[in-house]
């Protein structure tokens, strides 16, 4: 087993920092181009979600990430915020469903994460943050892998 | 991200990771020549765009929609196989086409 942890600013130039940091993490376990596409994008859903609406553009928020993985491939992520929350998460995981559309947000964030990621939890209650939970089995380019 | 308007096409042409941050220093500019060139088609080429996330969905819907009110229409062209998954899972291309060409700069 091998975990990274990091914590930075909500600071929306950090979101590209961590999603660069994520895969040069994951590198031992060789993971395959489109494996590294999605797991890019599952992280910057989670990281956007925490700074756009956990913080709500607010930059001195904290945003801590939490990354694990087992010689298996198999992959946990975890995003945590001490933002506002989400009321009511049901209504959040709904495609097209955001909050913010005079930002022109898409509402695809969560429909996204969940479809790359096998496993896609999250926690939150208004005014209590939010912990979103990935887990991704990684198969890679087997014969360069761990 | 670069732009040219022929004849009555005005192209974008963006390139690198178009995330969150990348949207929030183009969409005003978009907006703005838009407006300015009122254009009938729109097309965004997105052969050099490496990353796209919901950020960059959400934008092209609302460019979509400025056009739409104008009665325009927008193309998006040249976007990469795991791009098009991305779009394709939003249901754009209901409503909005895809082509592999488009002119250069």
């Amino acid at each position: 087993m091998n975990e990274m942890k990091m914590s930075f600013s909500s600071k929306q130039e950090n979101e590209p920092f961590a999603r660069t940091a994520l895969i040069a993490f994951l590198m031992p376990l060789n993971p395959d181009v489109e494996e590294i596409m999605e797991l890019k994008t599952m992280i910057a859903e989670a990281l956007t979600n925490a700074m756009i609406h956990g913080y709500e553009g607010r930059e001195d928020g904290c945003v801590e990430v939490c990354v694990r993985y087992e010689e298996s491939g198999m992959v946990d992520i975890i995003v945590k915020d001490e933002g506002c929350g989400i009321a009511d998460v049901e209504l959040a995981m709904q495609p097209l469903y955001t909050s913010k559309a005079y930002l022109e947000r898409s509402g695809m964030g969560m429909t996204i994460m969940s479809t790359f990621a096998d496993e896609f939890h999250v926690e939150s209650s208004a005014g209590a943050g939010c912990i979103v939970h990935l887990r991704k089995q990684l198969h890679g380019q087997s014969e360069f892998a761990l | 991200m670069r732009h040219q308007m022929i004849g009555n096409t005005l192209y974008f042409y963006f390139q690198g990771d178009f995330d969150n941050l990348c949207v929030q220093g183009a969409k005003q500019i978009c907006i703005d020549l838009i407006d300015r060139y009122a254009p009938a088609v729109v097309k965004m080429d997105f052969e050099e765009v490496s990353f796209i996330d919901s950020t960059g969905i959400g934008f092209v819907l609302a460019r979509y929609k400025q056009l739409n009110k104008m009665g325009s229409r927008l193309i998006l062209c040249n976007l990469s196989h795991s791009n098009q998954v991305l779009f394709h899972m939003s249901g754009v291309f209901q409503v909005i086409s895809h082509e592999r060409n488009g002119v250069k700069l």
